[in-house]
């Protein structure tokens, strides 16, 4: 009985002790907590509080009742999302415009931090490669603008030059096969240099002894790209593989709204360009958050994918 | 040496190769300039390729008389500056926390703070918060709503754990307290580090149109982004219309001209900044 209650005694007292600790712990951070307090709101109120406002994918939104107080409607809008003819289409665009990007937009940066490599004429490389950056600066309006400009059928450039070799002019705005080799181009001429930033920082991290043994043994320049540069970078190559794979589904839609119009919906229209106008121009405000909501499930699941993928070939993983 | 010869060809096609690179991505640029310049009959038949033919500055005084562009460029100025300024501050001083090894929590919060990498509410969701804070239509919901850029506050929290230890303990040993060594020693000397992340969240609201886009109603509120977006939808209406249009001056002009006016100041920073640029992407991809 007595070892009971002494057993007793010394939990109560390990437990008040913890309490104690913790307490000790908060008193000593105090001032670094009052510091924190701002980030701490943020992250709750922005980051997620939307993921808690998720919930009115199950209910009907009702403007004056809230997220909390509409009514819970279950599945019905991810029912009605399966079941409508949008569904397959917008599967379908937004692979497809994620492969091709990925596809052909994943090679170019290597390829241009090989060859910058290669320029002997420091200066030289320097001013491309700074050129090369521009492009990040510029806005999406801005990137956008100059597609439609240069596309232009009356005064464009490209069909000015179609027109010149004798060809007829084309429609590329309104036309959609041309879509998507639109916006993988732009995209192109758009992140190729500040994506080969980390390529070209891989590149500068090769041992040069690598190339100096090469040289002695006479080897060509060819064969030092392929042999040494190539394989040194693989590593690099790999992760933003990984990391590109795994946000293929993460379109940049910002482009899309400003490149398509209903002429070219039937191609340009993905997941999150569809959540935009039902959700906010149609103010079909749970029915988007159901699209939204598959789509994250979606774009996670391929990240997870393609980091198990890659940990069974290579053993290397992003997380 | 024996492969000095056999890399000359190699050599010119390389440079060749890249000199073509560098004029593509620069000439889009220079082309908008060209064409904000020229004269509207030279624009609508299209013989404007690199200088500005019939130089004028119509578009411009066209553009700046009346009271959108104006508007628009002060209001971009007063979200850029206030939105950095509150981007700066948030991230300066929620790092700081982080960065100490036995901060309260630090597990927890850090691993809360990752998670919004992968999990975030997505559009609708977060319109209907900030919809609910009373910010629709009012400068709040462009500088608030991302005031925390999850990478950058990881960036900067990396930067201050590499500080050195010494100078906080010093200042420690002489009584000062968390924000004093924050203010005055641990800011001070995160200036590049600010520096670099600053320019992120300077172009981030510099260049931004969507965010103002959904929740700014009032024409008098948008940003140059904005008001160049509806000009873009202009001029492709007028495009698939194939029309000849009638106005004295071209839709194209007063577009580029807009486009120009909006980028003089991300082009005078450009060449100071790309250094920065360049550190704040391998730190970004280093994280990531």
């Amino acid at each position: 009985m007595q070892q009971a209650n002494l057993e007793q005694a010394r939990i109560t007292k390990s437990e008040s002790s913890r309490w104690i600790k913790i307490w000790r712990h908060i008193k000593r951070d105090r001032q670094l907590l009052i510091l924190f307090i701002p980030c701490i709101i943020f992250y709750i109120l922005f980051r997620y509080g939307p993921l808690y406002g998720m919930i009115i994918a199950f209910k009907d939104y009702n403007v004056f009742r809230g997220i909390l107080d509409s009514n819970w409607v279950g599945l019905k809008h991810f029912r009605n999302f399966f079941d409508s003819a949008d569904f397959w289409l917008l599967f379908k665009n937004t692979i497809l415009l994620g492969f091709y990007s990925l596809l052909w937009g994943f090679p170019f940066p290597i390829i241009f931090a090989i060859l910058l490599n290669e320029v002997r004429f420091i200066k030289f490389k320097k001013t491309v490669q700074t050129l090369s950056y521009l492009p990040a600066f510029l806005s999406v309006v801005i990137i956008s603008s100059m597609v439609i400009d240069f596309l232009s059928p009356n005064r464009g450039l490209i069909n000015q030059f179609i027109a010149w070799i004798g060809f007829e002019k084309i429609y590329f705005l309104i036309a959609p096969e041309w879509f998507r080799t639109i916006y993988v181009a732009s995209d192109i001429w758009a992140t190729m240099g500040y994506a080969a930033i980390i390529y070209l920082a891989a590149i500068a991290g090769i041992n040069p002894t690598l190339y100096e043994a090469a040289r002695v043994d006479g080897c060509r320049r060819w064969h030092m790209m392929r042999y040494i540069t190539l394989p040194s970078l693989m590593p690099t190559i790999l992760i933003m593989f990984i990391i590109n794979a795994g946000n293929m589904f993460r379109i940049g839609y910002e482009k899309i709204l400003l490149l398509y119009n209903p002429m070219t919906y039937e191609v340009a229209d993905v997941f999150s360009t569809y959540v935009y106008r039902k959700g906010l121009l149609e103010t079909n405000y749970s029915y988007a958050s159901a699209v939204g909501i598959f789509e994250a499930v979606i774009a996670l699941i391929m990240l997870a994918l393609t980091n198990v993928i890659s940990r069974k070939m290579g053993g290397r993983s992003i997380w | 040496m024996v492969g000095e010869k056999r890399l000359s060809l190699f050599s010119i096609v390389n440079t060749i190769l890249l000199t073509f690179i560098a004029i593509a991505t620069v000439y889009p640029v220079l082309y908008i300039i060209a064409i904000s310049f020229s004269d509207t009959a030279s624009i609508v038949q299209g013989k404007v390729f690199l200088w500005p033919l019939g130089f004028n500055i119509d578009a411009y005084v066209q553009i700046l008389s009346e009271d959108r562009v104006p508007r628009a460029y002060l209001n971009t100025i007063l979200y850029t500056g206030l939105g950095t300024f509150i981007n700066l501050a948030m991230t300066a001083i929620a790092a700081y926390p982080l960065s100490r090894v036995t901060f309260f929590g630090r597990k927890f919060f850090m691993i809360a703070i990752v998670l919004t990498m992968f999990f975030n509410g997505g559009m609708i969701p977060t319109y209907l918060i900030v919809q609910q804070l009373g910010m629709i239509d009012t400068i709040w919901a462009i500088v608030i709503p991302n005031a925390i850029w999850t990478i950058e506050l990881l960036i900067l929290k990396s930067f201050y754990e590499n500080m050195s230890d010494s100078l906080r303990e010093s200042a420690v040993i002489d009584g000062a307290s968390e924000y004093r060594i924050l203010f005055s020693i641990i800011i001070p000397l995160s200036k590049p580090a600010l520096a670099s992340i600053g320019l992120f969240y300077f172009m981030g609201h510099w260049n931004s149109f969507f965010i103002p886009m959904i929740y700014l109603n009032d024409v008098n509120k948008y940003p140059l982004q904005v008001v160049l977006r509806d000009m873009l939808i202009f001029a492709t209406a007028e495009q698939t219309n194939s029309l000849v249009d009638r106005v004295t001056l071209a839709p194209e002009a007063m577009k580029n001209a807009t486009i120009f006016i909006t980028m003089i100041p991300v082009l005078m920073i450009y060449p100071f900044a790309q250094k920065y640029f360049a550190k704040g992407v391998m730190l970004g991809s280093e994280k990531g």
